[in-house]
C-alpha cells in the first residue's frame, strides 16, 4: 500500500515535475516577502505576464510543429503601433480590426515562406524580426506613437479594465489559453500539429497535409502576436517602436521551460501557462526581494537552471545523469 | 543682395567671426555619421534639425550619414568621409569604444572629430576635438533638486521616501543621470531617503511593471525619479492604476507625454532636452572648431529644468 502511494507520487512528479520546481519557488519567495502572496501582487505579475504570455501561446503551436518564431516581438511592436496610430484616425471600432488584418498578413506570409518554400524557420523568422522592425519604423518615422484623449476612450479596457474585480488582460490570457489548450488537444488540427512536429515524413504518409499545418501555426501565432500588442497599446495608451523588442527570447524560453520541445512534437498549452507564470514570477519576486539589479540577471539563470533540472530530474526519476 | 540676406539671417556667432574669415575657408565640408535614425523620435527629430541648420548656412556644405546602429557601419563611414576629405567629422557613437580607431585614423589624417550626443570612453578622448552634448550628471542633480524643492513646498522634506527608475544597465546615460540624482539628493535634502534603485531600460512597459512592484512592497513612497519621462509616464500608469494619487513624478529628457501628463497635473517635473538645440549645438562647435576658435573640450548645451510652475516657457516637445 505504501510503496503504491510512493509509486503514484512517483509518477505526478514525473509528469509535473515543473509544477513542482513552481510551488517551490513560489513557498521560497513567500518566505522572502509575506507580500508576495498578495492579492494585488498576484494580479499584478499575472497582468504584466498577459501580453508575454498570450505570445507564447502562439509560439507553443509553432514550436511542436518543429519550428521557431524568434519574430514575435518585433511583430508586436508592429501591432502596437499600428492599432495606437489607426485609433486616432479612424477611431478604435476600425483600427482593432485593421491591425489584425496587417498582422495575419505578416503570420501568413512567414507561414507562406516556412511552410510552402520550406525555407529554414530559423532564418525566416529572425530575418523577419528585423525586416518587422524596419516597417515599423517606417510606419511611424521613428516617433513614438500617443492617443491624443487618453481620458476620453474605451480602447483601454482590454489593458486597464476589470471585469467580476479580474484585470481584463487576465481574463483574456487564461481564455485564450483554455481555447487554444482545447484546440490542440481535443481537435484534428491539434493532433496534426503534434504529427507534424512528431515524425514529419509519417504525418505526411497519414494524408496531413504538412505545409497547410505550418502555415496555419504561423497564423495562429500572429492571430496571438496581434492580441498580445492590442493589451499592449490599450495598457499604456502611448507605445516607442522598441516596446516588444527582446521579448521573442523570453516568449521562447517560457515555452521550452513549459517542457515544449525544440525539436517538435512534444509540448502543452497548459505547461507553457506554467512557464510563462514562473518567469513572471521570478521577475516580481527579485524585485520585491530588491537584489542588486546586476545581480539579477544571474540570479534569473540560475532560476531557469533549476527549474529546467528539477523538470528533467523528475522524468528520468534521478538527479544525476551524465552524458554516457 | 542675396548674399547679404543670407549673412543677416544667420547665426549672431558666426557673424561674430567675421567676413574675412568666412572668405579664407570657404564653405566648410562637415560630415555627421549619426547612431540610429529612425530608432526613436529624438534622434529623427535631431537628424532634421541638423540638415535644417546645415542648409540654413551656406558656409556649410554637410554630409549625412547613418550608421543605423550598427558599429562596423559607422566605423566605414567614418573612413568614407575621410576619404571625401571633409573639413571635419561629427560622430554620434554607436559604441563609445569599439569606434575609437576609427576616430584615431580621422584625427591622424588631421580632420577634427566632434563627438556629439554621448562621448565615447576615456582612451579616445586624445582624439576629440570636443565633445558637445548634454550633461547628464547636472541633469540627474537637476532633477534631485527639482524633487526636493517640491518636497519643501509640501513640507514633507523631512520624512519623504523616494524611488528611482534608471536607463538600461550599462549605459552611461543611465549611469550619470543615477549619479548625478544620487549624489545631489542627499545635499539638498538630507532627510530624504531613496529606498530602492531598479532598471526600467528605457521601457515605459518595463517601468510600469517595476512601479507595480514597488507599489506593492512598499505602502509610502512620495516621490519617483525616473531615467527619462517614457518611464516616468510608465510609473505614473502603474499609481494611477493602482489608485495612488499623491506621489510626486520627476524624469528627465521631456517627452511630449510628460509634457502632456504636467499639463493634466499628474507629474511634477523634468530635464528639457531639446534635440534640435543638441544638433545645432554639434554643428556649431564644428565650425567654431575649424574657425580656430577656443572651444572647450566638453561643450554641454544647457538642459534646463521644467515643471509645472514654469512649462509655459517651453514648447511642447516634438518627440
Amino acid at each position: 500500500m505504501a510503496t503504491l502511494t510512493k509509486q503514484k507520487i512517483g509518477s505526478v512528479l514525473a509528469k509535473q515535475g515543473i509544477l513542482v520546481a513552481f510551488a517551490l519557488f513560489i513557498i521560497a519567495f513567500t518566505f522572502a516577502n509575506p507580500k508576495f502572496l498578495s492579492v494585488d501582487n498576484l494580479f499584478s505579475v499575472i497582468r504584466s505576464s498577459a501580453i508575454l504570455g498570450i505570445m507564447a501561446l502562439g509560439v507553443t503551436f509553432v514550436v511542436i510543429s518543429g519550428n521557431l518564431d524568434l519574430s514575435v516581438g518585433s511583430m508586436m511592436s508592429f501591432s502596437t503601433i499600428v492599432v495606437l496610430d489607426l485609433h486616432d484616425k479612424i477611431g478604435p471600432f476600425l483600427a482593432i480590426p485593421a491591425m489584425f488584418a496587417m498582422t495575419l498578413c505578416l503570420g501568413a506570409f512567414i507561414g507562406f515562406l516556412v511552410g510552402y518554400l520550406k525555407l529554414n524557420s530559423l532564418i525566416v523568422t529572425l530575418g523577419m524580426l528585423s525586416a518587422i522592425h524596419g516597417l515599423t519604423l517606417t510606419y511611424s518615422g521613428g516617433k513614438n506613437m500617443d492617443i491624443a484623449d487618453k481620458e476620453g476612450t474605451w480602447f483601454s479596457v482590454f489593458g486597464q479594465g476589470t471585469a467580476l474585480g479580474i484585470p481584463v488582460p487576465i481574463l483574456i490570457f487564461l481564455g485564450l489559453a483554455a481555447v487554444l489548450g482545447l484546440v490542440l488537444a481535443r481537435t484534428p488540427f491539434g493532433r496534426k500539429v503534434y504529427a507534424v512536429g512528431g515524425n514529419g515524413t509519417a504525418a505526411t504518409f497519414s494524408g496531413i497535409r504538412r505545409a497547410r499545418t505550418v502555415f496555419l501555426c504561423y497564423v495562429m501565432s500572429s492571430a496571438c502576436v496581434a492580441v498580445a500588442g492590442l493589451i499592449q497599446a490599450s495598457r499604456s495608451l502611448g507605445s516607442q517602436n522598441t516596446v516588444g523588442q527582446g521579448l521573442e527570447l523570453e516568449v521562447l524560453a517560457a515555452v521550452i521551460l513549459g517542457g515544449a520541445s525544440l525539436m517538435g512534437g512534444s509540448g502543452t498549452i497548459f505547461k507553457t501557462v506554467i512557464g510563462v507564470l514562473i518567469l513572471g514570477f521570478i521577475q516580481n519576486g527579485l524585485l520585491l526581494l530588491g537584489l542588486q539589479f546586476y545581480v539579477q540577471f544571474v540570479v534569473t539563470w540560475v532560476i531557469i537552471i533549476l527549474a529546467v533540472w528539477l523538470d528533467i530530474a523528475a522524468k528520468r526519476g534521478k538527479l544525476w545523469s551524465p552524458i554516457a | 543682395m542675396t548674399l547679404r540676406t543670407i549673412l543677416a539671417a544667420s547665426s549672431a556667432a558666426l557673424a561674430l567671426t567675421g567676413m574675412a574669415q568666412a572668405a579664407e575657408h570657404g564653405p566648410f565640408k562637415i560630415g555627421i555619421t549619426q547612431n540610429n535614425v529612425g530608432v526613436d523620435s529624438y534622434q529623427t527629430t535631431y537628424e532634421q534639425a541638423f540638415i535644417a541648420a546645415a542648409e540654413e548656412n551656406d558656409m556649410v556644405e554637410s554630409v549625412v550619414l547613418d550608421a543605423g546602429g550598427d558599429v562596423a557601419r559607422q566605423i566605414a563611414q567614418v573612413e568614407d568621409l575621410i576619404q571625401q576629405d571633409v573639413d571635419a567629422i561629427i560622430i554620434w557613437p554607436t559604441n563609445g569604444e569599439a569606434v575609437i580607431p576609427a576616430v584615431r585614423k580621422a584625427h591622424q589624417a588631421d580632420i577634427p572629430v566632434i563627438v556629439t550626443n554621448s562621448n565615447i570612453a576615456e582612451q579616445g578622448f586624445d582624439f576629440v576635438a570636443s565633445f558637445s552634448g548634454p550633461d547628464n550628471i547636472t541633469q540627474g542633480a537637476r532633477s534631485a533638486e527639482i524633487m526636493c524643492d517640491k518636497f519643501k513646498d509640501m513640507g514633507i522634506e523631512a520624512e519623504a521616501r523616494v524611488v528611482q527608475i534608471s536607463g538600461q544597465p550599462g549605459y552611461t546615460t543611465a549611469i550619470e543621470r543615477a549619479k548625478g540624482f544620487e549624489d545631489r539628493l542627499p545635499e539638498v535634502c538630507p532627510d530624504v531617503t531613496l529606498v530602492e534603485t531598479q532598471p526600467g531600460d528605457w521601457n515605459r512597459e518595463k517601468s510600469q511593471q517595476v512601479m507595480e512592484a514597488f507599489l506593492v512592497k512598499y505602502d509610502d513612497i512620495d516621490g519617483v525619479y525616473a531615467g527619462d519621462d517614457n518611464m516616468g509616464v510608465g510609473a505614473l500608469n502603474a499609481a494611477k492604476a493602482a489608485g495612488r494619487e499623491d506621489i510626486i513624478f520627476v524624469g528627465a529628457t521631456n517627452f511630449s507625454v510628460g509634457y502632456e501628463a504636467m499639463e493634466a497635473g499628474d507629474y511634477w517635473g523634468s530635464i528639457y532636452q531639446s534635440p534640435v538645440d543638441d544638433a545645432e549645438a554639434a554643428l556649431q562647435t564644428a565650425i567654431d572648431v575649424l574657425n580656430g576658435e577656443d572651444v572647450p573640450f566638453l561643450n554641454y548645451f544647457d538642459t534646463p529644468k521644467i515643471t509645472q510652475d514654469n512649462m509655459s516657457e517651453f514648447t511642447k516637445p516634438v518627440f
